[in-house]
């Protein structure tokens, strides 16, 4: 008898749990939220670490000079175009409203952009590492690209 | 508790169906109520197979022996210990505990993305819960149900196989478990990632960590069913290339494989299909191996026969995976175009390439030499035996073109490398692998192989060395820290890379100790108390056993007798220890078992096996004049290099999973470093 009464209330408990969302309208989120990597900014990352490979590469010595300059500027161009891309991409987000943040979004000049690849790269060598995960993040984000934490706080203890 | 286990498994049927449905069509229709039901869903069907597991254990604690499996795989004298480890000692209890382990899993992936990744949940969420379904209909409706009733209630029951009685196997199959069922997470992402059309390298990103976790349990799993085998088989060896031990393997291989491709994804956009396809094969072989270890389908396929609706089931459900995962990647064909080209044969990208090609040369001989037997007895009623000499021919020039590679790949360029620089950084390694091979032949020795072995070992012991000096030494430079600092540094600012060298190194102690195995040596000798053994080490030492007697207990716990074979040992004459192996009899199996003795030294182990007595009922009975045996004695050199390079391979892989909280100072998060290198090291 007490089994069945165990069973009942472990039925009545899963149902509930379950139809309850349905019943009171409780949503779960669907979008991406805000600081979260998008396939622009993927790219972005992307050629900006195969900058740094290339990098590590030459100075460990498994590139030599020609090599190094080569591949440097055609990794370069495709950062820019990527950094552009997200540029693009993060203006259309915020729609008409783009307001000028730090002065890089509104101009898209190639000077502006070399300017923002050194900065990014800065950003990348100054480490900002997410206290959650470890993720090397460039440098102004505001969140981790791997997990999504708060990177904000590091910045102003730093 | 028991009872109220087996409703929980009736309920947890539908509830993971309706979750899995919720998730599909909430993903689709944007609906977020569904959503999240479908995601309540996940956790409910873990409460209810913990509630389900609980109820196994019970009957396994309580001596329930009117539940079939219980009868089977338990008696009264059993240890609480191997009672509840009774979960996962035979074929239905582990399909529970699998998706036990799968629900788990689940749970933590859908607890732990409730607020990020929200475009992807849906969709894994509704997968995990698809495959969870079919775990539990196998339960339900296979004949396996672990709370099937007797039509009677028996005394006792048939007690557990005395070599599953051991530590190692205790942990063994939960580990490969874990492996096996952790990997269905980057599963579910993948699946997900097509729906969905995500199909930037984020989706890898997302699950780097699960695949890392999965690998490393499977690797732990292997070794320890390997330190099982060797502990208690009782024949000296650690692998048979067994159907059994095949089937963890496999999934291994192509898990190793997709660790490294998945690298050229996230660093080049290249080999987009192919991830995909090695993620869906990995998924796929590792419920292979759940069905060819847990069905029956091994010992023969004629009893397997008897067996057929879980084989129906399963099939239906890999063929259907097959058919899904094709027709997504088909579909998705155009988003998963590659963005760069392999600039140069001579680079890592292709170096990785090569890489996959040899692991999945190794899984589908492995797999081949597997199933044959199976599909010969099955076709012509004949069974065709493929044995270690097959999987050994094929696999030890596969295994020794890993090495090689494992050795390259590190030192060459992303995108081309030139020859001029190869050489420079082949040079010091190269001369130190012939080094290593030279002196083992001038010192006489004949086996090419092992020695090709120790030579390509050494070789890529010295990349990884100069690798991680060259690094320690070029950030200490930038950085102005001292050695152990940059090393730290070094480490911590690219776990991945670093952890997987240091995994590279227990890989290559592994393979030295499956070279050193063509240095063993064994003899089998009847001796009377006082009589002595000489063998000796291909390190160059002897040893002299002395056999002093049987001693014999009776009735001791669940064993009739147990009787000990004592020996003395001494290395060159001088005393190191005493060994013991034994015979014994389990009241609840038919025929004695051997235990072994083992004493382990850092180089070698000295290894005793108990093979016969003369007059086995008067060395029970501690008769005088029974004290003849045979004893088998071996050396087997460098077999714990196995363990020891499990054990690194298990810390290198800790290296690449951990999360790094507070690791980096914050006082590093603002200097911006003078030298581009640095960034890099």
């Amino acid at each position: 008898m007490g089994v069945m009464l165990g069973a009942l209330m472990l039925i009545l408990g899963v149902v509930l749990f379950l139809l309850l969302p349905i019943l009171r309208g409780e949503w779960a989120g669907m979008a991406r939220s805000k600081g979260e990597l998008t396939d622009a900014e993927a790219r972005k990352r992307a050629a900006l670490k195969a900058l740094r490979d290339v990098e590590y590469d030459y100075h460990t010595g498994k590139l030599d000079d020609a090599d190094y300059s080569d591949l440097k500027t055609a990794l370069s161009r495709d950062a820019l175009h990527a950094m552009k891309r997200a540029d693009q991409a993060e203006q259309a987000e915020s729609g008409e409203v783009a307001s000028a943040h730090s002065g890089s979004a509104a101009t898209t000049g190639d000077d502006d952009l070399e300017a923002e690849i050194e900065r990014a790269r800065a950003g990348l060598r100054a480490g900002r590492a997410c206290g959650n995960c470890g993720e090397l993040n460039v440098e102004g984000s505001r969140f981790c690209v791997t997990c999504g934490a708060t990177l904000a706080s590091e910045a102003a203890q730093a | 508790m028991t009872l109220l286990g087996e409703i929980a498994l009736w309920v947890a049927l539908p509830v993971a169906l309706w979750g899995t449905v919720l998730s599909f069509v909430g993903g689709r229709q944007d609906r977020g109520d569904l959503v999240l039901s479908g995601e309540r869903a996940v956790h409910a069907v873990f409460a209810l197979l913990l509630v389900v597991s609980a109820g196994i254990i019970a009957a396994f604690l309580g001596d329930r022996f009117e539940y079939w499996y219980v009868a089977s795989y338990s008696n009264r004298d059993l240890d609480t210990y191997y009672k509840i480890s009774g979960l996962w000692a035979g074929q239905r209890g582990s399909l529970v505990f699998w998706a036990l382990l799968l629900s788990l899993f689940s749970s933590i992936t859908v607890f732990g993305n409730r607020f990020k990744n929200r475009e992807f949940m849906p969709y894994v969420t509704g997968t995990l819960l698809a495959i969870s379904s079919f775990f539990l209909i196998v339960l339900l409706f296979a004949n396996v149900n672990p709370f099937e009733r007797l039509d009677f209630l028996p005394a006792d029951g048939q007690g557990l196989n005395p070599q599953l009685q051991n530590y190692w196997m205790t942990i063994h199959p939960p580990t490969l478990y874990l492996g096996f069922t952790a990997f269905t997470v980057p599963f579910a992402f993948a699946i997900s990632a097509l729906l969905t059309g995500r199909l930037d390298a984020r989706w890898l990103v997302l699950t780097r960590r699960w695949i890392l976790l999965s690998w490393f349990f499977l690797t732990n799993g292997i070794v320890f069913g390997m330190r099982w085998a060797y502990e208690e088989l009782g024949w000296g060896g650690y692998w048979f290339w067994d159907p059994v031990e095949n089937a963890s393997l496999l999934p291994w291989l192509t898990a190793t494989a997709f660790l490294h491709s998945i690298q050229i994804q996230e660093n080049r956009g290249m080999l987009k299909v192919w991830n995909m396809g090695l993620v869906t094969l990995t998924f796929l072989l590792t419920v292979f191996a759940t069905f060819l270890t847990r069905s029956g389908l091994i010992e023969s396929v004629h009893t397997f026969a008897q067996e057929l609706t879980i084989a129906v089931i399963f099939l239906t459900f890999m063929g259907l995976l097959t058919i899904i995962c094709t027709v997504l990647i088909v579909w998705r064909w155009p988003l998963l175009k590659t963005e760069n080209q392999i600039q140069s044969f001579v680079s890592r990208e292709s170096a990785f390439l090569f890489n996959n090609l040899i692991f999945l040369g190794a899984a589908f001989t492995v797999l081949w030499g597997t199933l044959l037997p199976l599909i010969t007895e099955g076709l012509m009623g004949e069974k065709i035996a493929v044995g270690p000499p097959f999987f050994n021919r094929v696999n030890i020039p596969i295994g020794l073109a890993l090495l090689a590679l494992m050795g390259i790949g590190p030192v060459i360029a992303w995108r081309r490398a030139s020859t001029r620089n190869l050489r420079k950084n082949f040079l010091f390694p190269m001369l130190f692998g012939i080094g290593v091979f030279a002196a083992f032949a001038v010192a006489g020795s004949r086996q090419w192989m092992a020695l090709t072995t120790f030579g390509l070992s050494a070789f890529v012991l010295a990349i990884v060395f100069v690798e991680f000096w060259k690094g320690t030494r070029a950030r200490a430079r930038i950085e102005g820290e001292g050695a152990a600092r940059a090393f730290y540094h070094l480490v911590a600012r690219n776990r991945r890379r670093w952890g997987g060298y240091i995994v590279h190194v227990g890989v290559v102690m592994i393979f030295t100790a499956f070279a050193g195995e063509a240095f063993d040596d064994e003899i089998t000798q009847t001796v009377n108390p006082g009589d002595q053994i000489l063998i000796s080490s291909p390190f160059g030492h002897d040893y002299t056993l002395e056999y002093q007697g049987v001693s014999t207990t009776l009735r001791t716990g669940n064993m009739a007798w147990q009787a000990m074979a004592f020996l003395t040992v001494s290395k060159n004459g001088r005393p190191v220890g005493t060994m013991t192996s034994e015979k014994r009899m389990y009241f609840t199996w038919e025929a004695p078992v051997t235990e072994v003795g083992i004493l382990s030294s850092p180089l070698e182990d000295l290894y005793v096996i108990f093979e016969d007595a003369e007059d086995l009922a008067g060395a029970v009975q501690n008769e005088a004049g029974s004290q003849q045996v045979t004893l088998e004695v071996q050396v087997n050199p460098l077999v714990g290099w196995i363990w020891y390079g499990g054990l690194i391979m298990t810390i290198g892989s800790l290296i690449a999973i951990w999360p790094s909280r507070g690791s980096i100072p914050a006082t590093s998060v603002a200097h911006v470093e003078p030298e581009p290198a640095a960034a890099a090291v």
